[in-house]
């Protein structure tokens, strides 16, 4: 899992970094404030005007997650949050790059030497992974490992690499290097050295179990929140009609550009103004175009709205990555998907809906800046 | 270790027996060296969360497939074909799932009280048994198993994975070897902060509270000391290389008395022959400590974790010197004088683990139990180990039960039986 740096090195990160964890703090608050108990006479029916809602919050694939939840008493509450909380830990615990002893370092470690077999479900996972990667013409990619630390984004903060570098990065980097074997359910790397990395899908899968999880156990309203960049909406609060989540204009998470409204259905958002450096005049940000071994450059946040946290998680980087044509090609393959760029540079961002909900009107007008609606097919 | 072995190790509890756990644990854990192709069909009997987690880590063994699945509890059988991702067989009476064909051997994670039954009719029924630790709930039901076990010629393997875990097998290596000087005392923790309740689809529903929290009460588990303490039991065992020869223990349920009956906190203090000690504490009030155990030697000490290890060497003790006629000329002075007793606080040096062998504790166990089961090779972690690890278990237990010292000699297999063999 990709774990959020520190210390951020140039000053603006620091800014932007800063603000950021504030403002989602501000984001978690204003979430329970929108999502309030049900006042007497507006709940719509009588579970509802028994149970309250809860929070919970607790780090997980180097990020924290925030479990909301309408219970009947704080002990069915404790009850659930151990059950969820218990089912992220265990696929950190699978699913890690970071931790030395989880499945995928294993495989990491091993892939590269010999066919390593694995279990159904991270077969299935990697598989799925590898679809997506096919789909999106390799803008989705889990073996982009060794571009990032050519680049200095591993745990850093970023540099331009030397072409040798370079080239070395872009031999142990590509989709189609991994072999997988179904009737074995093994996986082999065509090339010693590379390594998978799933960050860019596993806390939308992770979001995916604890509904499933929660939905299983009864549960009509929850939110949960991996670390803001994935948000699943589950049912909607007593009397409300769905969750509200605001898009924050990039690099300013006190300005909202849009409030959406989620049900049963999931949100994801990936930025580039967290993690970035700059050369001659140019902005090289942590997102890698797989395509080319270099950063994306030119895009500054991508959001998207699809049926789960995995696909959404799996969409918002090829979405951030293609820009907005491209990527409005892409997610007009999908059902039931909308989806929002904020292109440009970062004192001169451009909004740019697809299919975004309630975007017909004044999208983008909080920026000061003209959206790009031609695009949006609403 | 053989049987003879085994008798001995047990029959004189006064010193012979310190060589025989020795001889298992100084081999080192198998290599991956798995017939290429071969497949081992499973049977659990328990599908619960740890039988969950014995599933997924299973079925990362190559070769190895599940065709049964075990429960008294209908939604286990969902989630077990969850992570199968296929229409695994079902049985709701073990004894069908022990008549099926298709099963080669078997892992048990039953609640403690149901282990003897369901490990002695899988190895009667000629499979090689991958049992949950602790090993049974009873001295009596440990020696039924060690005695199938000779009987059938079908292994068990007890589930504690430690055992196998690379970083234990080094620091285990280095105490052997005398790295860490005399080995005198080990310190385990196991330290939570949480209710160690599961949740219970309806809080209510008695039936369903003891069948999912069965570690809440007596009649199915030992609590804290079964299902935390084997572990590092078993490890202080291999690390002063036998079992204890008596215990005294304390315990109650202080802070979380939500009707449960075993305690939610232990202290328990192992002595082994030579006076050489094992403290165990289990907690659900913080978790500050987590699970840690420390080797303490005279020349240096080891700190386990569940994911590394640590090695530190004592302060070399100072030389003896020569005095020059200056001191004798001129005095020493006088002051008022205090020197804190620290702990140390300097850097370790992490316990290096070999590059040819991955995986973790868990991993590792499976391999080598699905090795075990296609070489027909006893398993490292055996029923001796695991018999040592039980027993320590049930008498410490009772121990606090009955607060008092109990010694280990009163319920060891007897002499006459040793001789016999």
């Amino acid at each position: 899992m990709s774990r959020e740096s520190n210390p951020i090195k140039t000053t603006v990160g620091v800014c932007l970094g800063a603000w950021a964890r504030l403002a989602g703090m501000c984001l978690a608050l204003l979430c329970m404030q929108i999502a309030r108990p049900a006042r007497p006479g507006q709940a719509s029916g009588h579970a509802a005007q028994r149970s309250k809602l809860y929070v919970q919050s607790q780090q997980a694939m180097g990020t924290a997650f925030t479990i909301y939840l309408y219970a009947g008493s704080e002990e069915q509450a404790d009850a659930l949050y151990g059950a969820a909380f218990e089912e992220i830990d265990r696929l950190d615990r699978t699913l890690s790059n970071y931790k030395p002893d989880s499945e995928l370092s294993r495989i990491n470690r091993l892939a590269g030497r010999e066919a390593v077999t694995t279990d159904p479900e991270m077969f299935s996972l990697l598989q799925s992974c590898l679809e997506y990667s096919k789909r999106s013409g390799g803008t989705f990619d889990i073996t982009v490992g060794p571009l990032m630390r050519a680049w200095g984004f591993f745990r850093g903060q970023g540099r331009y690499p030397a072409p040798w570098q370079l080239d070395r990065a872009r031999e142990k980097v590509g989709w189609q290097k991994v072999q997988l074997d179904t009737g074995a359910r093994t996986i082999h790397f065509a090339v010693d050295g590379m390594e998978l990395d799933l960050g860019g899908i596993g806390k939308g899968y992770a979001v995916d179990s604890v509904i499933r999880q929660l939905r299983t156990a009864g549960v009509k309203a929850a939110m949960v929140d991996a670390g803001s960049s994935t948000i699943y909406a589950l049912g909607a609060p007593p009397g409300e009609k769905g969750w509200l989540v605001r898009v924050p204009k990039p690099g300013d998470r006190s300005q909202t550009i849009s409030t959406v409204l989620l049900r049963d259905e999931s949100l994801s958002t990936s930025g580039s103004y967290e993690k970035f450096f700059q050369l001659n005049g140019r902005t090289y940000c942590h997102i890698m175009d797989p395509r080319t071994g270099e950063p994306v450059e030119g895009m500054l946040q991508a959001t998207v709205i699809a049926v789960d946290g995995t696909t959404t998680e799996a969409l918002s980087k090829p979405m951030f990555v293609m820009g907005t044509a491209e990527g409005a090609k892409y997610l007009a393959g999908f059902p039931h998907v909308s989806g929002l760029w904020v292109a440009g540079e970062i004192r001169a961002p451009r909004v740019v809906p697809w299919n975004w909900p309630g975007c017909a009107g004044d999208c983008g007008d909080s920026l000061g800046a003209r959206g790009e609606r031609k695009a949006n097919r609403q | 270790m053989s049987e003879m072995d085994r008798r001995t190790f047990v029959g004189n509890a006064a010193g012979a027996f310190a060589g025989a756990l020795l001889v298992a644990g100084c081999k080192e854990a198998p290599k991956s060296v798995l017939p290429a192709g071969a497949q081992v069909r499973l049977g659990l009997i328990g599908t619960g969360s740890r039988g969950q987690e014995l599933m997924r880590t299973f079925l990362r063994v190559p070769g190895v497939r599940f065709t049964g699945l075990c429960d008294v509890y209908e939604p286990r059988f969902a989630e077990g074909r969850e992570i199968t991702r296929e229409q695994t067989p079902i049985y709701h009476d073990y004894r069908e799932l022990l008549a099926a064909k298709d099963v080669d051997a078997v892992v048990v994670a039953t609640p403690l009280s149901f282990h003897a039954e369901h490990i002695i009719a899988a190895l009667e029924s000629g499979r090689y048994v991958y049992g949950e630790k602790s090993m049974a709930k009873t001295v009596k039901e440990c020696d039924q198993i060690v005695e199938t076990v000779k009987r059938t010629g079908n292994y068990y393997q007890v589930g504690v994975q430690y055992h196998y875990a690379t970083w234990y097998r080094e620091t285990l290596r280095r105490i052997r070897e005398g790295k860490l000087g005399q080995v005198t005392q080990v310190y385990a923790y196991w330290h939570r902060n949480n209710n160690w309740r599961r949740p219970v689809p309806d809080p209510h529903d008695t039936k369903l509270e003891r069948l999912i929290n069965w570690r809440m009460y007596k009649q199915y588990s030992l609590g804290l000391m079964a299902e935390l303490g084997s572990h590092h039991i078993a490890f202080a065992n291999e690390v002063f290389g036998g079992v204890p020869e008596s215990v005294v223990g304390s315990g109650g349920i202080d802070y979380w008395k939500d009707g449960r009956e075993t305690y939610d906190n232990v202290q328990v203090v192992y002595r082994y022959p030579g006076g050489k000690t094992l403290s165990f504490s289990a907690i659900t009030t913080n978790a500050h400590e987590g699970a840690q155990l420390k080797v303490f030697g005279t020349e240096g000490s080891a700190v386990l974790t569940e994911a590394d290890g640590m090695l530190f060497y004592e302060a070399k003790k100072l030389k003896t010197s020569a005095v020059t006629k200056v001191l004798i000329n001129h005095g020493i002075m006088t002051g008022a004088s205090y020197m804190p007793e620290m702990p140390y606080r300097g850097k370790g040096e992490a316990v290096p683990v070999p590059d040819d062998v991955e995986g973790n504790a868990n991993y590792l166990a499976c391999e080598s139990f699905v090795h075990s089961v296609l070489t027909h090779q006893r398993p490292e972690a055996d029923d001796q180990l695991g018999w040592g690890e039980a027993v320590a278990v049930i008498l410490g237990n009772q121990a606090i039960e009955q607060e008092k010292r109990i010694w280990f000699r009163d319920y060891m297999p007897k002499k006459v039986e040793a001789s016999a063999s």
